[in-house]
């Protein structure tokens, strides 16, 4: 089915997200639909799949003019999507979320069996591992978002819309994503694909659209011909530029030190030095416990064993407040929305909320005025694109929504800061800039922990790296930030931890 | 140990265990317990009760509350009553247009969130008002006494310890639970309380199923107060007014969630069970009336409490 | 609820709009009544009015203070009765000055939010079902230690505030109201523990991990919540001139919500409106008072309210306010 956007237009109280916008989408083509943060993609899928109304324009279905209503209706017209955001029914087991729209049985009865048996048919194209009978508030984040994507697939959709399928998935789960994709490719779905990732992009895709600030910059071209350059030049509207992070600045003093550190989450003997001034990368496949282990260092989860020593105190941290004022260590979350920002609250509170007391007079009262003045330099620093220093964070673009989450830590000036994956979902442009505030983080003195599943973001940003995998460090190495001999060593620590393991289970298999 | 470790892990397990504890318990305190008369006094006070609790479980299921179970029970009593006395209608008719009353009651709830978008609880806390203030000024707070005899008859018969009036709810809750477990609609309705966004982008009309819910909450608070004129052998312009904290208190103890998506008819039923139990106990006890509301509150917590911690338990297995 | 526009407005967290629609309603229903009744601005009724209004917006402040929470105190009146039989134990029976019986009741009300917010944070268990249960729990345990009978014989000065007129037709319990008013607005605008008490009704995950004690903002607006529901108490301790055990309770419910509701402090938690709360409580006592002077039957009443209050809830309803779901 070809699916025509012709010139939608949609207003937001404070933004023109899509300004008159047209394109199409052929069977049979994987057609990109890139942009940076916040330049309408999410919006024009949205519209697509009857969420939003256009507030002009019109969208055709293979030639035949249609209009939606609600999600039925799209869905009714043979549109399925995965959203940005996971929606599921947690409650729910998987086999029944990726079968809500149509579940199988007869006379308003639900089949169970039937749902199950079609769901692990499902499920064997993208990760076989995942229980069909599980409750869904019992996966991860990951896990999640295989489930959406065999939802998207249960609808048999002759127009499929992907938006940032592959942000939170491992990459050889992207790689099954892929060859699903392109199977149903050959037989003739139109599927619309909205990634960061360039190269993925690059890879998987006949025909790209570029949007900028909700205008089309370039529509339908072939990607055959289109460079990596071009692409990016079209997105931000100047040269992709490589991140300045040079180095150079000198180790001090350590700053935290693990010793032998088990968690209640499943760690055990944690051995890790963080100096002042040094990005310390923390590299591992999705699930290796880093995130889990950044937690537990500033008391979100129980430490079991081991000591901590900050500076060259020995702590005892028991929750995120400790952190905080006792400690001045700060975590920035991979989950921004969940936990790192408070949507509905203002651009101010968030950012001044982990200064309020410091800034407070003796009757712990804040002076707006005070407040505003401690955060100005935040927002300038990082470029936080607002119109209005109280407008809520939920209306800000991802991008921004992410240098919020930053700028509140910047603005505590913590000693050390752990920061968990920090440029998912963003775009190429605001991540080297990212990169480059976090390199400048550090070149200020202070500590840095960095949580990353992007190898070339790790290359990229840490001075030494430690490869974690199921729940303990297997490799330490310093980075000579040369992406070959990074991935390198980083891949054969983990192996070498692979095998051992197996070898381990054999033995206990033998014995 | 394997059926007992499943047998454990579900929600009502805990309520089943302190029900058979708590009776053996009153019938060691009080010999008159374990009489064939004491249960079915028992089980008569908590047939109404059960249908309140599913009253308000419904509701629950689509994450909202209904505030206005007792006031729409107390007008369908009262205007029951008023068919009854003063249209002199037959039995079966009159029932049949309360229970539709009752309905329509809750549709208008349900349309009235939906249409406006204000949550439940703030639309049916004002409709709870304006139903209580039809009560009042139709009966002036008169009850209507002419209820046919053989109606009241009914409310008071039995089959051994079994009254007649546990088996509406007895009837009413494998066809709750057939609708919300097994039928399409009832996991539509349990999806829009579970997360209302993903229900309507997987082609759901959450209003629709936000409608249904208030309806059938509406139906059930209706044949409540049916039952509760039969038990009472009039039209008492009150029944309703006590019914807020048993209607929440029986599907929370019973593992029902608050926040919507999941609920558990057979925790909810032994919720009621228990809190019945321990009303009588404190009546065959003599104990003062005015700790039976205390006794509820520490029960409500107790009982809440140690889910909460039974689950936080297994969490950690 | 409809899909096709789930944007939200941008919206500054204390926002005048709203409250300035719902200012309109009330001066247009006042200016009714008056035309309809002239004597419904009898500095008589003005007065009357204003006292009980003055326990309308305490009872308001009460539940707002928990809403600010994201979580619900149905023990508010239960809590204002405690501290109203409480009071007048230790005025009859113990013969405390008047002063210290006052304070020492409402300490009482403090304490037991306190153990509510203790109760909801140690176990974990929701803010609704704690307080329903607590709601009975403390009812009774005030109906075993006073066996309902009301004390009545107390200290002649108690009914003389409550009668006092300032100025000839406001009432000190009004200005008193108005005090906690002003407090309420400074504490949720510009102090530390009420702005960490939104952010952590916004969002208590993410309040916690920007170092927010999250606990300790909710226990703090249960005890805020029981003082002011125990000031409550007094008021009417002091307009009755004797501690009955029939104030409170679940009578309270209805406008402990509406005031705040109608304000457009969100059920959600993370947003309150003082001012609206104000609002809120003087648009309910000038319905009932108004309906009253028109001579609607007592039974009646009710469902007018009812009625009117639906009315007032859909007029003002402003995109996105009322749109939150319990979580
Ligand atoms: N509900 C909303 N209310 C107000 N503004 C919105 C809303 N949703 C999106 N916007 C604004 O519309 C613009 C486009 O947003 P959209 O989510 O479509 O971007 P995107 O291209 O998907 O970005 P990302 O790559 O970060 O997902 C942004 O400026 C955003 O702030
Ligand atoms: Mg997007």
């Amino acid at each position: 089915m070809r699916l025509s956007i012709v010139n939608v237009s949609k207003t937001f109280p404070s933004v023109k997200a899509l300004d008159d916008v047209s394109m199409e989408f052929a069977p049979g083509e994987v057609h990109a639909l890139m942009g940076e943060n916040g330049a309408g993609k999410s919006t024009l899928l949205k519209i697509v799949t009857g969420l939003y109304r256009p507030d002009a324009g019109l969208l055709k279905l293979d030639g035949e003019l249609v209009e939606f209503f609600s999600p039925r209706d799209a869905l009714a017209a043979g549109i399925g999507a995965v959203h940005q955001e996971r929606n599921l029914v947690p409650r729910f087991s998987v086999g029944e979320n990726i079968l809500l729209e149509h579940p199988p049985g007869r006379r308003g009865f639900i089949d169970y069996g039937a749902i199950y048996d079609r769901a692990r048919v499902l499920l064997e194209l993208l990760d076989p591992g995942i229980d069909v009978r599980a409750e869904v508030a019992t996966l991860s984040v990951a896990q999640m978002q295989i489930v959406e994507i065999a939802k998207a697939l249960s609808l048999n959709a002759r127009v499929l819309l992907l938006d940032e399928p592959t942000a939170s998935i491992t990459d050889h789960e992207a790689e099954a994503l892929f060859k699903v994709i392109a199977r149903l490719k050959a037989e003739g779905v139109a599927i619309v694909f909205v990634s960061h990732k360039l190269d993925e992009v690059l890879t998987i895709s006949d025909r790209v659209t570029v949007l900028r600030d909700g205008r089309v910059m370039a529509s339908g071209e072939a990607i055959a011909e289109m460079s990596r350059r071009r692409l990016v030049s079209l997105m931000i509207g100047r040269e992709e530029r490589i991140a300045d992070v040079a180095g150079g600045a000198k180790q001090g003093k350590v700053a935290l030190e693990l010793r032998e550190i088990a968690t209640s989450y499943g760690h055990s003997g944690i051995n890790l030095r963080l100096h002042e001034a040094e990005i310390l990368g923390l590299y591992g496949l999705v699930g290796a416990g880093r995130s889990e282990l950044a937690r537990s260092i500033i008391g979100d989860g129980r430490i079991t064993g081991g000591a901590i020593c900050v500076g060259d105190r020995p702590a005892r941290i028991r929750n995120p407040n400790e952190a905080l004022r006792r400690h001045r260590i700060g975590y920035v979350s991979e989950d921004r929305k969940g936990e790192g920002l408070v949507l509905s609250h203002s651009i101010v509170s968030n950012i001044a909320v982990t200064i309020w007391r410091r800034i407070a007079t003796r009757l712990w009262l804040i002076p707006p005025v005070v407040e505003r003045n401690a955060v100005t330099p935040q927002v300038q620093r990082l470029a936080i694109k607002s119109f209005s220093l109280d407008q809520t964070v939920d209306t800000l673009s991802g991008g921004n929504q992410q240098k919020v989450s930053l700028a509140k830590w910047l603005a505590a000036k913590t000693d050390i800061l752990l920061i968990d994956e920090p440029t998912v979902g963003i775009d190429i442009k605001t991540k080297v800039e990212l990169h480059e505030l976090i390199a400048q983080i550090a070149r200020d003195g202070a500590a840095v922990l960095l949580i990353s599943s992007d190898m070339a973001e790790m290359i990229t940003l840490a001075d030494r790296i430690l490869v974690m995998h199921n729940f303990a460090v297997v490799g330490e190495f310093v980075n000579d930030r040369i992406y070959e001999n990074g991935s390198e060593a980083i891949m054969s620590a983990i192996h070498a931890a692979e095998k051992d393991r197996k070898h381990l289970h054999d033995r206990a298999a033998i014995a | 140990m394997i059926g007992f470790r499943k047998f454990a892990s579900q929600e009502w397990a805990g309520l089943a265990a302190i029900f058979v504890l708590g009776s053996a318990l009153a019938a060691f305190l009080s010999p008159s317990f374990l009489t064939e008369y004491n249960i079915y006094v028992m089980l008569r006070s908590a047939s109404v009760e059960l249908l309140v609790a599913f009253s308000q479980m419904i509701v629950l299921a689509i994450g909202q509350m209904n505030l206005a179970v007792g006031a729409l029970g107390g007008l369908v009593a009262v205007l029951f009553g008023a068919m009854l006395q003063l249209l002199g209608l037959p039995l079966p008719l009159a029932i049949l247009i309360a229970l539709l009353i009752g309905i329509v009651g809750g549709f208008i709830n349900g349309l009235l969130t939906t249409r406006t978008g204000i949550n439940g609880f703030i639309i049916t806390l004002a409709t709870g008002s304006a139903f209580t203030g039809i009560n009042l000024g139709l009966t002036e707070s008169r009850p209507f006494h002419g209820i046919p005899v053989e109606f009241v008859a009914l409310g008071d018969s039995r089959w051994s310890f079994v009254p007649a009036l546990l088996w509406p709810p007895l009837i009413v809750a494998p066809l709750l639970a057939i609708f919300l477990y097994r039928t399409k609609s009832g996991r539509k309705l349990l999806a829009v309380g579970g997360n209302m966004r993903a229900a309507e982008l997987s082609g759901i009309s959450a209003n629709a199923m936000i409608i249904v819910a208030h309806a059938i909450s509406g139906g059930l608070a209706g044949l409540a107060a049916v039952l509760a004129v039969s038990q009472l052998g009039a039209a008492q312009p009150e029944i309703g007014s006590t019914w807020l904290l048993i209607s929440f208190a029986g599907p929370i103890i019973g593992g029902t969630a608050l926040a919507g998506g999941y609920v558990s008819i057979l925790g909810a039923m032994l919720a009621v069970l228990v809190i019945a139990l321990i009303e009588n106990m404190l009546v065959l006890m003599k104990v003062d009336p005015y700790w039976v509301r205390f006794a509820l509150g520490g029960l409500v917590l107790v009982t809440v409490g140690v889910n909460r911690w039974r689950a936080h338990q297994m969490g950690r297995n | 609820m409809s899909t096709t526009d789930l944007a939200p407005t941008p919206r500054a967290r204390f926002e005048i709009a709203p409250q300035l629609g719902l200012a309109i309603i009330v001066g247009l229903l006042v200016v009714v009544f008056a035309w309809k009744q002239p004597g419904f601005v009898s500095s008589f009724n003005l007065f009357g009015m204003g006292r009980s209004l003055a326990v309308d917006v305490t009872v308001g402040f009460s539940q707002m203070a928990v809403l600010a929470t994201g979580g619900m105190n149905l023990a508010v009146g239960s809590i204002g009765v405690c501290s109203v039989m409480f009071a007048g134990y230790l005025m009859q029976d113990l013969g405390l000055p008047v002063p210290l019986a006052f304070l020492l009741a409402v300490m009482l009300g403090g304490l037991l939010g306190w153990l509510n917010g203790f109760t909801i944070v140690r176990s974990g268990v929701n803010a609704f079902i704690v307080t329903l249960a607590s709601a009975n729990l403390y009812s009774g345990a005030m109906l075993i230690l006073t066996k309902a009978q009301p004390i009545n014989v107390l200290p002649p000065i108690v009914s003389s505030i409550g009668s006092y007129e300032i100025l000839g037709y406001a009432s000190p319990a009004l200005v008193v109201a108005l005090v906690i008013g002003l407090a309420l607005y400074v504490f949720y605008r510009y102090s530390v523990p009420g702005k960490e008490t939104l952010m952590a009704g916004a969002n208590a995950r993410a309040a916690s991990m920007s170092g927010i004690a999250v606990s300790r903002s909710i226990i703090l607006a249960h005890v805020l919540s029981g003082v002011l529901a125990g000031v409550a108490g007094l008021m009417v301790v002091a307009r009755v001139g004797a501690a009955m055990p029939a104030v409170g309770g679940e009578d309270w419910l209805l406008p402990s919500f509406l005031a705040p509701v109608l304000g457009g402090t969100a059920l959600a938690g993370g947003f309150v409106s003082v001012v609206g709360t104000f609002l809120g409580a003087m648009l309910v006592t000038v319905i009932r008072s108004g309906l009253l002077f028109v001579n609607i039957s007592n039974f009646w009443l009710q469902l007018f309210l009812g009625l009117f209050l639906l009315a007032a809830v859909l007029a003002q309803r402003y995109r996105g306010l009322f749109r939150m779901r319990l979580t």
